[in-house]
């Protein structure tokens, strides 16, 4: 699973750059299409989620899904699946 | 199954302004019914107007859009009608104290099997800003220009002296601690008050000095005071913080209930 912010639904109120403990999302830079500065992912595969989600079956942390007002944050199948190194950060 | 799996996808994106905290509040609130196990034809969601009474719109279940202030009046028929259902209201400090007041009381009087969530923004924010019941002492709004000078209303204080079985109150900063709020509200029979103070950055925040949303977001976390603490600071006769709000479990109790399924 990988990290994912959709573009459509995001409105670039950046809450999710206050709320992850490892501070994946950054500000973003340029605006999009729809003029919205939509976040950037620092290193998604640090989530908690993108490794175990599926191996607890269950959603992980979830602050930054539960906070995001625009219902923008998601976890999507990653094809192909790339194994990644990942410190593991305290 | 998650969460998501309530919202009607094709209605998505809503139309709340950008880093408004309803949004927040909706996701909370389905987590905890999606943990209920609850099925969605069993399950209805009604609101009133105002912005945060958009939110029944927004999901896959029966809901019902009512007019302002009578969320918690149709919902009592709902439920007197049909026991078996899961009735949920979503309501705005304007819808639910200020025209629907006398609902409300007379609800947690009742303590009819509800739970209702409110999205306390203190403003009137779909009409353009005027104060609410409330809006605090000080904060300027269309109609307060010169700053608030009424004592606000505190929602959860109300909901307790009427009688309601359970109430709580967190912000749109306390994501898990909402959801495990509601949560209980939902397993408790009876009248359930879920306060959510939630920021409007268009007809409140602009005012009153939160230029960025996540300013508005950390004076919440940082002007709330857990209940355990204000206890604390009771027992030990010190003087509690006049601009805290309290945060936490404030009411559980069982006081007979209306309407609870058989
Ligand atoms: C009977 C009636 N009176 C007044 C209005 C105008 N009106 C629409 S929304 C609203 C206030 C909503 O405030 P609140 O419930 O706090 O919702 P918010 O928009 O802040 O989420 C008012 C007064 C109305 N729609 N119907
Ligand atoms: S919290 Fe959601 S809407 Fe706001 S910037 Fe992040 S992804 Fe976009
Ligand atoms: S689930 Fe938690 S750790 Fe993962 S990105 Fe969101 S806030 Fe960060
Ligand atoms: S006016 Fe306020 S409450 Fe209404 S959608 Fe905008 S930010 Fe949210
Ligand atoms: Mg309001």
């Amino acid at each position: 699973m990988i990290l994912a912010i959709d573009e459509t639904r995001c409105k670039g109120c950046n809450l999710c750059t206050k709320v992850c403990p490892y501070k994946i999302f950054k500000e973003g830079k340029k605006p999009n299409r729809r003029g919205i500065v939509v976040p950037e992912l620092d290193r998604p595969e640090r989530c908690t989620n993108c490794r175990l989600q599926q191996l607890y079956g269950r959603t992980l942390c979830g602050v930054c899904q539960l906070t995001c007002p625009d219902q923008a944050i998601h976890w999507i199948e990653e094809k192909p699946y790339e194994l990644k190194k990942v410190a593991i950060e305290y | 199954m998650s969460y998501e799996d309530w919202y009607r996808q094709d209605r998505l994106p809503h139309i709340f302004c950008a880093g408004c905290g309803n949004g927040t509040i909706i996701n909370c609130t389905l987590a905890a019914i999606e943990q209920m196990g609850w099925k969605k034809d069993d399950t209805v969601f009604v609101s009133g107007i105002g912005c945060s009474s958009r939110a029944s719109g927004y999901i896959v279940t029966d809901s019902l859009h009512t007019t302002h202030g009578r969320a918690i009046a149709f919902a009592t028929g709902v439920k007197m009608a049909n026991k078996d259902l899961n009735v949920v209201v979503f309501t705005g400090d304007g819808d639910l104290a200020a025209i629907g007041g006398n609902h409300f009381i007379h609800a947690c009087r009742r303590n009819i099997d509800l739970t209702v969530v409110c999205m306390n923004n203190q403003i009137y924010g779909m009409t353009g800003g005027q104060g609410s019941p409330t809006t605090p002492r000080g904060c300027l709004s269309t109609t307060t220009p010169t700053g608030c000078v009424e004592t606000p209303f505190d929602l959860c204080e109300l909901a307790i002296a009427a009688g309601a079985n359970y109430v709580s109150r967190w912000t749109s900063y306390h994501v898990k601690e909402l959801e495990k709020a509601v949560k209980a509200g939902l397993e408790t029979p009876g009248f359930s008050f879920i306060e959510a103070l939630v920021q409007c950055p268009t007809a409140f925040g602009r005012r009153n000095k939160f230029r960025q949303v996540a300013d508005h977001v950390e004076y919440l976390r940082s002007h709330s005071l857990l209940r355990a603490k204000r206890d604390r600071l009771i027992e030990a006769g010190e003087p509690v913080p006049e601009d805290m709000f309290v945060v936490g479990e404030l009411a559980r109790r069982k006081r007979p209930a209306l309407g609870v399924k058989p």
